[in-house]
């Protein structure tokens, strides 16, 4: 099934990160991996939230846990022991984090040696940023090749993503090293565009506006997504919503194929969204 | 292939001068000269002196220079030249080994700036800056000794300060600060006014103060009469 046996890996490191917390980063990471891992790429997902594991839950592979990202890095286990395999793709893998350690535990060669082990089998490697700017978003961001900067239509949220992308450009490998930017693009979460029309809400030009980083993608708030993260589905993976099909054309984009953003955003609510009617 | 012995070159200096406004030096001249440089040493000392004449063309007296130029010395400066001086006074100069030295296209000061005390010709080189990105929440930029341009937008919770003028070509959202070490002339330019605040020289208003005509605008900000204006530019 992985149709790159022969060749080398593309083994590119992108970083799912926001800033704030509660804007969908984990989701987000967990439909971009497994809809990499859909087109068969392989794909791992590294949750980076030490002590707060929630990737693990929302991939539904919390019961296999065995030995985590930590345990890898203080060379208490070897990597392909933590490695877990997603059960619906084999394309798809997690390594989860620790419940029990903080955030300390992760050093920065101890994570430069776990991603260059990857980058040897993997044509993905998604890290799952905690929220915030400290030690464990800026371990998670540091050897990033390309990021995803997830935000809610809101201003403190894109505020922290403005600051966020100020570290992107400054306190990462590829800045430190070649004075170089990440690329980063924005992925827009829970849009609700009754709030927006309500005046409630940021506008995706709003947002575009003051972030001045390309639009990846748009996903509007759908009560699909919470279903499937209790049921510990990529939302991906799960019926088709219009969730769904804004992360697989914020994939497609990811992998530089031209999708038009302007006739997405601009879609009255979708056959999926009036079925399941979304909470007044 | 031998090197030329000697190549020419041309070079901008840059000098300090010493304007004399009393025609005849008295001991609170000297008293003043002294402060003067004490309070300056950091600026003055090992830096090119200039004496400039021009609020004084009937200082003549030999011994009044030979004094003056001899105190200067003392303090460990180097002075070098005059300007602004008449034909008698350039031959004092010459005497003491002093050069003219063209002023050109070095316009007079203002009258309002030379009665400041604040004020001095001290002009040390400045060194603008260019920033040629966006300036993200929680980023500081500063430019210490001139002014300050940013090609692209402040983000709210950023900050740009300058001891000159800040001038940005994008929309301003967070704090900008001109005048920082004082200086009352400074201004700030920007495209579009959506700041959390402004200040110049340390006078400042916040976006509660700033009035909500000028939002989105195209505006300057300056100092007039100690109070901080917003004016929208056409």
């Amino acid at each position: 099934m992985t149709q790159l046996k022969d060749k080398a890996p593309l083994g590119k490191v992108i970083v799912i990160t926001s800033g704030k917390g509660g804007v969908g980063k984990t989701t987000s990471a967990a439909a971009i991996a497994a809809a990499l891992a859909k087109r068969d790429f392989k794909t791992v997902v590294i949750d980076f939230d030490v002590g707060l594991r929630n990737l693990d839950m929302i991939m539904g592979c919390e019961r296999r846990v065995v030995f985590d990202f930590i345990n890898v890095i203080q060379g208490e286990a070897r990597l392909k022991q933590a490695l877990i395999r997603d059960k619906r793709l084999d394309t798809l893998w997690i390594l989860p984090t620790s419940q029990t350690r903080d955030k300390d535990a992760l050093t920065k060669e101890g994570v430069e040696k776990v991603l260059n082990e990857l980058k040897e089998q993997f044509d993905y490697i998604i890290c799952d940023s905690p929220a915030g700017i400290e030690r464990g978003a800026q371990l998670a961001m540091y050897f990033a090749d390309e990021a995803v900067v997830v935000t809610n239509p809101e201003v403190s949220s894109v505020r922290d993503s403005d600051r966020v992308l100020g570290l992107l450009a400054s306190k990462t490998k590829r800045a430190e090293d070649e004075g170089a930017e990440v690329k980063a693009q924005v992925l827009v979460t829970r849009l609700d565009q009754r709030r927006i029309d309500a005046g409630e809400m940021m506008t995706i030009d709003d947002v575009l506006e003051i972030l001045a980083v390309p639009l990846l993608g748009v996903i509007p708030e759908s009560t699909a997504v919470l279903r499937a993260s209790n049921v510990g589905m990529p939302i991906v993976l799960d019926e088709p919503s219009a969730a769904s099909r804004g992360y697989e054309a914020a994939v497609a984009r990811l992998l530089g194929e031209e999708v038009d953003t302007q006739t997405e955003r601009d879609k009255k609510p979708g056959f999926f969204s009036r079925l399941f009617g979304a909470p007044a | 292939m031998r090197a030329e012995p000697i190549q020419v070159r041309g070079r901008f200096l840059t000098a300090i001068a010493i304007r004399i406004e009393v025609d005849t030096p008295d001991a609170s001249f000297f008293a003043a000269l002294d402060e003067k440089i004490r309070s300056a040493a950091n600026l003055m000392v090992g830096a090119p002196i200039l004496l400039d004449f021009e609020k004084v063309p009937g200082f003549a007296s030999r011994g009044h220079l030979g004094e003056l130029v001899r105190a200067i010395r003392a303090k460990g400066l180097l002075l070098f030249g005059v300007q602004n001086a008449t034909p008698e006074q350039q031959a004092l100069a010459e005497e003491f080994g002093l050069i003219q030295v063209l002023v050109g296209r070095d316009t007079p000061v203002q009258q309002a700036r030379a009665t400041s005390p604040r004020r001095s010709r001290l002009v040390a080189q400045p060194e603008n800056k260019v920033i040629h990105r966006h300036v993200r929440s929680g980023q500081l930029v500063v430019a210490e000794r001139g002014d300050l341009t940013i090609i692209g937008s402040v983000a709210s919770g950023a900050e740009v300060l300058a001891s000159g003028n800040i001038h940005i070509y994008g929309t301003l959202r967070g704090r900008a600060m001109a005048g920082v070490e004082g200086d009352t002339s400074a201004r700030i330019f920007c495209s579009k006014l959506e700041a959390e605040l402004l200040a110049i020289a340390g006078l400042f208003k916040t976006s509660e103060t700033i009035h909500p005509d000028l939002r989105r605008c195209n505006v300057q900000a300056f100092l007039e009469d100690e109070t901080l204006h917003i004016e929208r530019l056409v």
